[in-house]
């Protein structure tokens, strides 16, 4: 061989080997993110302020003060101020103004889901082998304060779109009794950032979204102060920045979210979710489980032993319907332990164990929603989020449409804790060690899954909302449900009552959005 | 097993790509290795613990590798493993199943005086659609990486030598099955997760003669960034893995058949267990070119 062709050949193959292994893939750490366009509501819902509220009695329950005519010299300084603000807007709050131009409501539901996630950690054991409770107090210690799983998610989103939701239905009423014009249409020399249009702009609806959401997240997520002081700061002055309100638009909004926020608060403290870590009842629901047949009852698998997650969150109070319906929402009882049905279901998941497929395991990672994720409730609010954000919804329409999906989806959450500790039934995991999970094994009794219930609720109530949309939410939540099977720690029956049931107590919302004046 | 992620180019092979050692033109090493590593004490981000829900992982690899001399100065080397995980407690699921294709080529571009100084680069691309984010027991973390490294050698005629090296390794970015996931304190929407770049440093010194090495080494792995285990949490691929690991070598081949061992430890980490491997190979040189002059 030539010994000079050889040496450059080689030479060669080096560098293209250089080369490739450096061009092959994109440096770029980026993660692209789906990114939300700016909100153009297709209607203004001008009725909006007749809509029937949660908390409040009325929607002028909370009084909002008449603003200054748009020839008073307060509103004329304020216009002026508004042009002097805008004249200094960088290319980063221009950014900030789009990000919040995507939708209050979407974006402050957006945000309770991270912080949902960042607070979703179960407390670590400690030296006594004990698992400290954490507290509220102390929300920054180490185990931090919430444990932020499916139920408390599921009731922190809940009370975060209710907020949302009566504080929007009053500034509709006040906006169209008081009827002042936005800032552009007042003087034409005001170039709006984002697109305007003829809802009247006193109250601010960014001011009420933002301010009745911070009251709630501070109070949910007590270490989180900080950053909701900074996100609500940034949001308020988006709408300045973006020439979309003046300061008076936004003092009176952020009075009028204020004000319900705390209304709703209100019946927080007294829901009953303070005693829904009762520990003490678990004794006694062991004993009535054995009673009623459930032959080996459900035991923490975690090494040591974890207490049950929110043993009475059943006792919780319910959002459409009244707690003495909990108890007739009950599934029937699951399979004696040992029955034929029970082996059938029990055999179907050692199959699963052998021989999980590729797109099985998929299906369960896709809907895991597990620790430090925003849960399966989070995973439906970003669901509603994108189909109201999709459909030009008005602010006070999205938030209609996380009340009714957040409501039913705590309520399914009682119904299924309610279920969970009546039954104690054991998981699967217990009753064989050759079932190992794939996605992570809750620890709280089996029947019925959780996924199921709040799956169910949420896509019967999506599906009224968005009726084009039933065939693909109901395929949805069946995938939700039996992604626990494929997983490996729910039982075919767990997942099947559980999600008849969601469906069940999500038919409760889809008849009060049915008479709460939206669809009229 | 978090280790293994980042080590698993490092195998008990007989020509290494971190090694000085070559392949006489037109011969090539098949090697078969067994490796079993594992810990029952991992640092989350700093804090090193226990955790009795997963016992002690154990990450078993099988790993066929063919080294080829294509000239004195120039190796290619290709491998594949296979890898079992598995933990003695709790009741995560087990993975197994082929990993990522590894390829190499190593180019002696100095030689004197007993000093050598070597370029490497490889790549590796997953060969399985394996879950990546089911740590600590996934097999692998999904990405492609690509890495250029450095290896200087002095050899004494002794048969004493010291070697060094140096590399960057680039990863691409993944995709996992779920579409958000939290990467330090940020919640991403999306599917597609950031794994940080990583580079490692190695120093060994031995000895080696026509059928004996013997080498005893440190080296250093280090992700260039990422984040870090939540507390009580699992790790995840964004992680900034570091480790630190003691460890020997040897291999012995009089002839054709060989065999080579290697025993490491990890003695310093963040967000990796304290892994305990030992590895043993089989070795089989031969001529693939009986004409090749």
């Amino acid at each position: 061989m030539n010994k000079i062709y050889n040496s450059r050949g080689r030479a060669a193959f080096f560098a293209t080997g250089l080369f490739l292994a450096f061009t092959v893939f994109s440096c770029s750490k980026t993660v692209d993110e789906p990114t939300a366009s700016i909100n153009n509501p297709s209607t203004l819902d001008e009725n909006a302020g007749t809509w029937k509220p949660y908390i409040l009695a009325s929607s002028s329950e909370v009084p909002v003060d008449e603003p200054k005519a748009a020839t008073s010299a307060e509103y004329i300084a304020e216009i002026a101020k508004l042009k002097e603000t805008m004249a200094g807007v960088t290319p980063q709050q221009r950014d900030q103004i789009n990000y919040w131009g995507a939708g209050a409501a979407y974006r402050w539901n957006e945000i309770a889901r991270e912080l949902a996630a960042r607070y979703n950690s179960p407390p670590a054991v400690n030296a006594e082998g004990k698992y400290p409770v954490p507290d509220a107090a102390n929300p920054l210690a180490d185990p931090k304060f919430p444990f932020a799983n499916p139920p408390y998610t599921a009731r922190a989103l809940a009370y975060l779109s209710v907020a949302q939701y009566d504080a929007l239905v009053s500034a509709w009423n006040y906006k169209f009794k008081y009827n002042r014009k936005a800032p552009s249409k007042i003087d034409a020399s005001i170039k709006a950032i984002l697109p305007v249009s003829d809802l009247p702009s006193y109250p601010s609806e960014d001011a009420v979204v933002a301010a009745a959401s911070y009251t709630i997240l501070k109070a949910m997520f007590p270490g989180e102060i900080p950053f909701l002081d900074a996100k609500l700061a940034e949001h308020k002055n988006s709408r300045l920045l973006a020439g979309m309100n003046v300061e008076s638009d936004i003092v009176a909004g952020s009075a009028l979210g204020n004000a319900v926020g705390a209304k709703v608060m209100a019946r927080a403290k007294t829901d009953g979710m303070g005693a829904a870590n009762n520990q003490a009842k678990t004794a006694d629901m062991i004993a009535n489980a054995l009673k009623i047949g459930i032959s080996q009852p459900w035991k923490s698998q975690e090494f040591p032993a974890r207490p049950p997650m929110l043993p009475t969150y059943g006792s919780v109070l319910t959002w459409n319907f009244n707690t003495a319906t909990v108890a007739t929402l009950r599934p029937i009882a699951p399979p004696a332990i040992g029955s034929p049905e029970y082996e059938e279901n029990m055999n179907e998941l050692l199959s699963i164990a052998k021989s999980q497929t590729r797109e099985q395991a998929r299906i369960a990672n896709f809907w895991s929603d597990g620790v430090g994720s925003y849960t399966p409730p989070g995973h439906w609010h970003r669901k509603a989020a994108t189909l109201a954000h999709d459909n030009n919804f008005s602010e006070v329409r999205t938030a209609r449409t996380f009340a009714l999906v957040g409501t039913a989806m705590q309520d399914a959450g009682i119904c299924c804790w309610d279920a969970k500790y009546y039954y104690y039934y054991p998981r699967p995991n217990q009753m064989s060690s050759k079932v190992k999970t794939s996605v992570g094994l809750p620890n709280f009794p089996s029947y019925t899954s959780g996924h199921s219930m709040f799956s169910g609720a949420a896509a019967e109530v999506l599906a009224h909302i968005f009726p084009s949309e039933k065939a693909n939410v109901d395929a949805m939540a069946v995938e939700a449900s039996v992604s626990r099977i494929y997983g490996l720690i729910h039982y075919r029956f767990d997942c099947e009552q559980g999600l008849a049931t969601g469906h069940k107590v999500g038919n409760y919302a889809v008849q009060r959005a049915m008479t709460d004046g939206a669809e009229k | 097993m978090f280790v293994l992620a980042m080590i698993s180019f490092t195998g008990a092979y007989a020509q290494m790509p971190n090694d000085a050692v070559y392949m006489s033109k037109n011969t090539a090493c098949l090697a078969l290795s067994y490796t079993h590593s594992s810990w029952d004490k991992y640092w989350e981000n700093t804090l090193k613990r226990e955790n009795l829900n997963i016992g002690t992982q154990t990450t078993q690899v099988g790993m066929a590798m063919l080294a080829v001399g294509v000239t004195k100065n120039l190796n290619v080397i290709v491998s594949l493993p296979y890898i079992w995980t598995q933990a003695s407690a709790g009741n995560m699921k087990w993975s197994k199943g082929f990993q990522d294709v590894g390829g190499w080529v190593k180019y002696r571009f100095y030689n004197k005086a007993g000093l050598s100084l070597n370029a490497v680069v490889g790549a590796s691309i997953p060969s399985s659609n394996y879950v990546p984010d089911f740590m600590p027991l996934s097999i692998g973390l999904q990405c492609k990486t690509a890495t250029g490294r450095l290896v200087a050698r002095y050899r004494h005629k002794t048969g004493i030598y010291a070697t060094a090296y140096g590399s960057y390794i680039l990863r691409s970015k993944i995709t996992i099955d779920r579409d958000s996931y939290l990467m330090g304190e940020t919640l991403y929407n999306t599917n597609r997760v950031s794994v940080p770049n990583a580079f490692d440093y190695s120093a060994r010194v031995g000895f080696t003669n026509k059928a004996i090495q013997t080498e005893v080494y440190a080296e250093r792995n280090e992700c260039v960034n990422g984040d870090y285990i939540r507390r009580n949490g699992m790790p995840f691929p964004t992680n900034n893995m570091k480790s630190t690991t003691v460890g020997w070598y040897g291999k012995f081949q009089p002839k054709n058949i060989g065999f080579n061992a290697r025993v490491a430890y990890v003695t310093r980490g963040e967000n990796v267990g304290q892994a305990m491997t030992y590895s043993a190979g089989l070795l089989y040189q031969f001529r693939y070119l009986k004409s090749g002059k």
